[in-house]
C-alpha cells in the first residue's frame, strides 16, 4: 500500500512536534486542515484587495483635501482625523454592525436580500482608514517635491494638471513610498480584525480550532509564523519598488 | 513656513484650547438637556442616558488599560532600546524583539496573552491572580515596547555624533555623555512619538471587548443588545467611535505641535 508523499509529511511533521510537546494534530483532519488553509488564503486576499483600494481611497481623499472646492476639503479633512483618532474595530462594527443592519432594513421593505458580506465590508473600512494615512503621506510627498523643479516645469509650458499627475505626483510617490510600505505593513497586521465579524480568515480559522483542541500556543505558533511572512514579503517588495522607482542624487545607497 | 505664516498658526494654537472646551461645554448642555428634557419624548434617548453611565465606566477600563500598558511598555522598551543600542548578543537578542513584535498583529498578541498566560502566578508560597485586563496590558504592552524601542533608537540617532567626540574631548566619560548630554536631548525628540503611540495603544484597547473585558465597547454591544431598537444601536456606535475621538484627538494635536515647535530648534 502507497501512502501519499503530503500526508507522510505532515505525519512527520506531527511526530517531531509532538516531541516538543506541541499538539499539531489538526493538520491530520481534512474538515480542520482545509478551513485553516482557506483561511491563510482569505487572509492573503483581504490584504492584497485592501492594498489596492486603499490606495485608490488615499489619492481620492489626498484629491478632495487639494480641491479649490472648500467643503470638500472640509469633509475629507475631518473624514481623515476621525479614522485617524478611533480605533478601526468601532469603525468596522459602526460599519457592519450599524450601516449593514441599517441597509437590511430599508431593502427588507422591496424585498430585497442584502448584497453585502461581512468580507466586503472588512475590504471597505480597512481600505478607508488606510486611505487616511495614505492621503497624509502622499500630502508630506508632495509638500518635499522641491519648488524649483515645479518652477522649472511651469517655465516650460506645462499646465496645472499635466504639471500635477507628470512632475509632481510621480515625485511625490518617490518620497512617500517609505511611508506608504510602513502603512502596508500595518494594514496587514490590523486585518486579523476581520475574525471579529466572523470573517473566516487564519484567525477566525484558529479560534475555530482551538475551542475544539485548546492548543491555543500552537495555532499562536503558525498565525505569527504565516503574518510574519506576509509582513515581510510586504516589506521586500515595498523595499524593491523603492530601489526601482529611485531618484540617483536621493537617500541613501 | 514664513512669518506671517507661523503668526496665524500661534493665533489659532491659542484660539484652539478655548474652542475645544467650549466644544465640550456645549456638549455636556446638549447631554444635560437631553437628559431632562427630550427623554419623556424619545424612549432612544431615554435608554441612552440610562447606560450613560455604564459606558463611561466601560471607558475607564479602556483608560486604565492604556495608561497601565504604557507605562509597563516604556520601561520596557527603555532597557531594550537601550540594550539594542550594544553589539553585544544581548543587543542582537534585543534588536530580534523588537522586529518580532513590530511585525505581529495586536489582536494575535492579545489573544497569544489571554487565553496561554496562566490565570495565576506562583512565586515561591505566594499566589498572586493575573486577572484578565493585565493579560490584555501585558498584550498591549509587548508591542508598545518594541515601538518605544524604536522611537528611543531613532531619538539616540537623531543626536549628532559629533557631540560624543566633543564632549569625550571635555574629558566626560562615555557613561557622564550618555546620562547628562545625549539622553536629555533624547527625551525632548521621544515626546512626540511617545504620545502618537500612547494615543495608538490607547485605541488599541478597544480590542480587549473581543477577549471579554468589559470596556466601553462590550458595553456597547451589551447595551445594544439589550436596548435592541435600531435607533439606540446607531446612538451607542456612534458614541463609543465619539468619546474615543474626543479622548484621542486632543492628544493627536498636542503632538503636532510639539512637532512642529522642536522643528524650529
Amino acid at each position: 500500500m502507497s501512502v501519499h508523499p503530503v500526508a507522510l509529511l505532515l505525519h512527520g511533521f506531527v511526530d517531531a512536534t509532538a516531541r516538543l510537546g506541541l499538539d499539531y494534530r489538526f493538520v491530520l483532519s481534512d474538515y480542520e486542515l482545509e478551513p485553516f488553509l482557506q483561511g491563510a488564503l482569505t487572509t492573503v486576499e483581504i490584504a492584497f484587495l485592501t492594498i489596492v483600494c486603499s490606495l485608490a481611497a488615499g489619492l481620492v481623499l489626498l484629491s478632495m483635501c487639494r480641491s479649490r472646492h472648500r467643503l470638500l476639503a472640509l469633509v475629507a479633512r475631518g473624514f481623515i482625523e476621525l479614522t485617524r483618532n478611533t480605533p478601526t474595530l468601532i469603525q468596522l462594527y459602526c460599519a457592519f454592525l450599524v450601516l449593514n443592519m441599517l441597509i437590511t432594513q430599508a431593502l427588507q421593505g422591496s424585498g430585497i436580500e442584502n448584497p453585502l458580506k461581512p468580507f466586503v465590508w472588512v475590504v471597505l473600512v480597512l481600505s478607508l482608514h488606510k486611505g487616511a494615512f495614505h492621503a497624509e503621506a502622499l500630502r508630506a510627498g508632495l509638500d518635499a517635491v522641491p519648488k524649483l523643479t515645479l518652477e522649472g516645469a511651469a517655465s516650460l509650458g506645462f499646465d496645472r494638471r499635466t504639471l500635477l499627475w507628470r512632475i509632481q505626483l510621480p515625485l511625490a510617490l518617490r518620497f512617500a513610498l517609505p511611508a506608504l510600505t510602513n502603512n502596508m505593513v500595518e494594514l496587514v497586521k490590523a486585518s486579523a480584525i476581520a475574525s471579529a465579524i466572523a470573517v473566516g480568515d487564519i484567525t477566525y480559522a484558529s479560534i475555530m480550532i482551538w475551542t475544539q483542541r485548546d492548543n491555543v500556543l500552537e495555532l499562536m505558533i503558525l498565525i505569527l509564523l504565516f503574518f510574519g511572512a506576509l509582513t515581510l514579503s510586504v516589506h521586500i517588495a515595498g523595499r524593491w519598488i523603492e530601489q526601482r522607482l529611485r531618484i540617483p542624487g536621493y537617500g541613501h545607497q | 513656513m514664513d512669518i506671517s505664516n507661523h503668526g496665524t498658526v500661534l493665533a489659532t494654537r491659542k484660539l484652539s484650547v478655548p474652542l475645544w472646551l467650549a466644544g465640550l461645554a456645549v456638549a455636556a448642555l446638549a447631554l444635560h438637556y437631553g437628559a431632562t428634557h427630550a427623554t419623556q419624548n424619545s424612549p432612544t434617548l431615554a435608554s441612552f442616558v440610562q447606560w450613560t453611565p455604564a459606558l463611561l465606566h466601560g471607558f475607564s477600563l479602556n483608560i486604565m488599560i492604556s495608561v497601565a500598558a504604557i507605562v509597563a511598555g516604556s520601561g520596557l522598551g527603555l532597557a531594550v532600546g537601550g540594550l539594542a543600542l550594544s553589539k553585544s548578543l544581548l543587543g542582537m537578542l534585543a534588536r530580534a524583539w523588537v522586529h518580532f513584535f513590530r511585525n505581529a498583529p495586536w489582536l494575535v498578541l492579545i489573544y497569544f496573552t489571554s487565553y496561554v498566560f496562566p490565570f495565576e502566578l506562583h512565586l515561591g508560597h505566594t499566589t498572586l491572580p493575573f486577572p484578565d485586563w493585565l493579560k490584555v496590558t501585558a498584550g498591549l504592552a509587548l508591542p508598545a515596547s518594541a515601538n518605544v524601542a524604536e522611537i528611543f533608537r531613532g531619538a539616540v540617532a537623531s543626536i549628532p555624533a559629533t557631540q560624543w567626540e566633543a564632549a569625550s574631548s571635555l574629558a566626560f566619560s562615555r557613561r557622564q555623555i550618555l546620562f547628562t548630554i545625549i539622553l536629555p536631548q533624547c527625551i525632548r525628540r521621544m515626546l512626540p512619538p511617545w504620545m502618537n503611540l500612547y494615543a495608538i495603544v490607547t485605541m488599541g484597547t478597544a480590542l480587549s471587548s473581543l477577549v471579554g473585558i468589559h470596556d466601553l465597547l462590550d458595553t456597547a454591544q451589551i447595551a445594544a443588545g439589550t436596548v435592541n431598537r435600531s435607533s439606540f444601536t446607531v446612538l451607542t456606535y456612534f458614541a463609543a467611535l465619539g468619546i474615543f475621538f474626543a479622548y484621542c484627538y486632543p492628544i493627536s494635536r498636542i503632538t503636532r505641535r510639539l512637532e512642529r515647535r522642536y522643528q524650529f530648534d
